[in-house]
């Protein structure tokens, strides 16, 4: 019984594995990451991501780099007594992603229609259309509310959009395409998508998909784990190398001083 | 190149900008006595560091900053480590419930307001005073009156003086060449310890003026017994921080200790040839350059209007 299970397995085996490229082959538009994986070194300042593949000829293109779907938690700021500002109501982002980098051959509204970019979540109205907030508000304020959270996203560097820097290639019956963003250190470790997609009379026409995985190695992975897991042991070595380095200098400066 | 990434504040800093911070922190340090945290924090706050994250490792490069400086005042005899011991056990107490405050104050969201309000506050008292003081001895040193004392200062202490006489536990502080009750250092140190976590600063800039004008000690022995204290302070919050909060960036921590380090030692040296008024002004300008700073960032209009929840 146990042997007839593997058999199957072993002959599904080339199926599951066809099925798992499917996006990449059986599609005409292709999309390809220079890397799967960025390491975050000791000496990491961010990194490129370039996307490349083919698509049918004569197809515009729109090429988003983004996290999963998450929530998060922000203040909104308020005055205080007509002059002091702080941070007011607590209001939370639902249903949006902590990175969104979004490149097209023309801008979203100059190639999709607005159903299309909803139906996709492509495009700044897109994601506020789509995403949600906590406590509720009125449609105007939920509209402004996002605005600012783009322009606070965009500020970290992990909300971008531009336009162009595509380079486009007809070969034949197909395009092939080539484009590279600038990857922000400020996105932290985390796993990532690239959707690409051809765009024609305002609607999709087809999508291709790679991945991203953004980790820390090295000391850097070593150090943030001792940090979040036995902060304790932590906090007693980062004493004790500071308390070694300030005499450890006293007494090269004194032995210094001595030598006058 | 010079890039290195911060694994607890997740960004990206040039080497320079942390070594240059700590080596200008470290001069003061040395030079006033003082951890330089109220310049240090909002330092690495405008560098891109998490608030929280900025504060708990300026205590971590405090500590660093002050064992250097603790070590070269401690050759130059300037340390009373009794008035210390005392200070010391009220500042402890202090931290222990300065840490549950702030705590508290970021379940509340309202943490980086508090922050900066107790800065302005406490930087414009601070500052205010030093500076006509000792702008006001200075005057007098240049008519030739050096050891005058400013006549209505006096009168003020003078009432303070006959409370704190009062008090039981009075004792002898050779070094410093005072008698004072126990008491008042216990409770000054306390106070110090609460604003050095809230702040996330070694109480340096409050522990000077506190020393010079209420328990009457010299600068000379001011600067490096509130060293010495810092010291301590620091090394508790350092670890509570760590401990409690997971805050603390090592590698931060490091490059701004390779600056401050060196810096402590050279503020020492300079120190030793300035006047006890010359220092007193010199600090004072500072603390109210960075308190014009935080006064104008509160109230000038964000450029937008959320920012991230505090927390984990």
């Amino acid at each position: 019984m146990m042997r007839k299970l593997i058999k199957i397995s072993l002959a599904l085996l080339p199926l599951l594995l066809l099925l798992a490229l499917a996006p990449v082959v059986s599609a005409k538009t292709t999309a390809k990451a220079n890397h799967e994986e960025i390491d975050i070194g000791i000496s990491y300042n961010g990194s490129t991501v370039s996307v490349s593949g083919v698509t049918e000829k004569d197809v515009d293109l729109l090429i988003k780099v983004y996290s999963r779907d998450s929530s998060e938690q922000m203040k909104v700021k308020t005055q205080v007594g007509g002059f002091l500002w702080m941070n007011g109501q607590s209001v939370e982002f639902k249903d949006v992603p902590n990175v969104y980098l979004l490149r097209g051959t023309a801008t979203v509204d100059e190639l999709l229609d607005r159903s299309e970019q909803e139906a996709y979540d492509i495009g700044y109205a897109a994601l506020a259309a789509n995403g949600s907030l906590e406590p509720e508000v009125d449609p105007d304020q939920k509209t402004q509310l996002f605005e600012e959270f783009f322009r606070y996203k965009e500020e970290g560097s992990l909300y971008a959009r531009s336009t162009g820097g595509i380079d486009l290639e007809t070969d034949g019956q197909q395009q092939k395409y080539d484009t590279v963003f600038d990857w922000p250190y400020q996105a932290p470790p985390d796993d990532y998508m690239i959707t690409v997609y051809a765009v024609r009379d305002g609607r999709v026409i087809e999508t291709a998909d790679a991945k991203l995985v953004v980790e820390e190695v090295g000391v850097e992975r070593a150090l943030t784990d001792l940090a979040m897991e036995r902060g304790g042991l932590y906090g007693i070595a980062a004493i004790l190398v500071a308390v070694s380095a300030g005499f450890g200098v006293g007494v090269i400066f004194k032995t210094g001083g001595g030598a006058h | 190149m010079l890039y290195i990434y911060l694994p607890v504040a997740h960004t990206s800093i040039n080497i320079l900008l942390p070594i240059g911070l700590g080596l200008l922190v470290g001069v003061m340090s040395g030079l006033f006595g003082v951890g330089g945290g109220f310049l240090m924090t909002p330092l690495l706050m405008m560098a891109g560091i998490p608030p929280t994250v900025a504060a708990a490792t300026d205590s971590n490069q405090i500590v660093g900053a002050s064992s250097s400086g603790s070590y070269a005042h401690w050759r130059l005899g300037n340390i009373d480590f009794r008035m210390g011991a005392y200070l010391l056990a009220g500042s402890f107490v202090g931290g222990l419930l300065g840490v549950q405050l702030i705590k508290f104050l970021r379940e509340m969201g309202n943490a980086d307001f508090v922050i900066k309000i107790t800065y302005i506050l406490m930087l414009g008292i601070v500052g205010t005073y030093m500076f006509i003081e000792s702008l006001a001895a200075i005057r007098k040193g240049k008519k030739g009156e050096a050891e005058a004392e400013v006549k209505p200062e006096e009168k003020k202490e003078s009432r303070m003086t006959r409370i704190v006489q009062s008090l039981p536990l009075q004792t002898d502080f050779d070094k410093s060449g005072v008698r004072q009750s126990a008491i008042v250092p216990i409770i000054l140190g306390a106070f110090i310890g609460v604003l050095a976590a809230v702040m996330g600063v070694g109480g340096g800039f409050l522990m000077v003026p506190v020393m010079v004008y209420l328990l009457k000690m010299p600068m000379r022995v001011v600067v490096g017994t509130s060293l010495f204290l810092i010291l301590f302070t620091c090394i508790e919050v350092t670890f509570l921080q760590a401990y409690t909060n997971h805050t603390v960036d090592f590698i931060l921590a490091v490059l701004l200790l390779a600056g401050s380090t060196i810096g402590a030692q050279t503020g020492t040296m300079v120190g030793k040839k300035l006047k006890g008024d010359q220092l007193k002004i010199l600090l004072a300008i500072i603390v109210l350059a960075v308190t014009v700073k935080i006064i104008i960032d509160v109230t000038s209009t964000p450029e937008i209007l959320l920012s991230a929840a505090g927390g984990e």
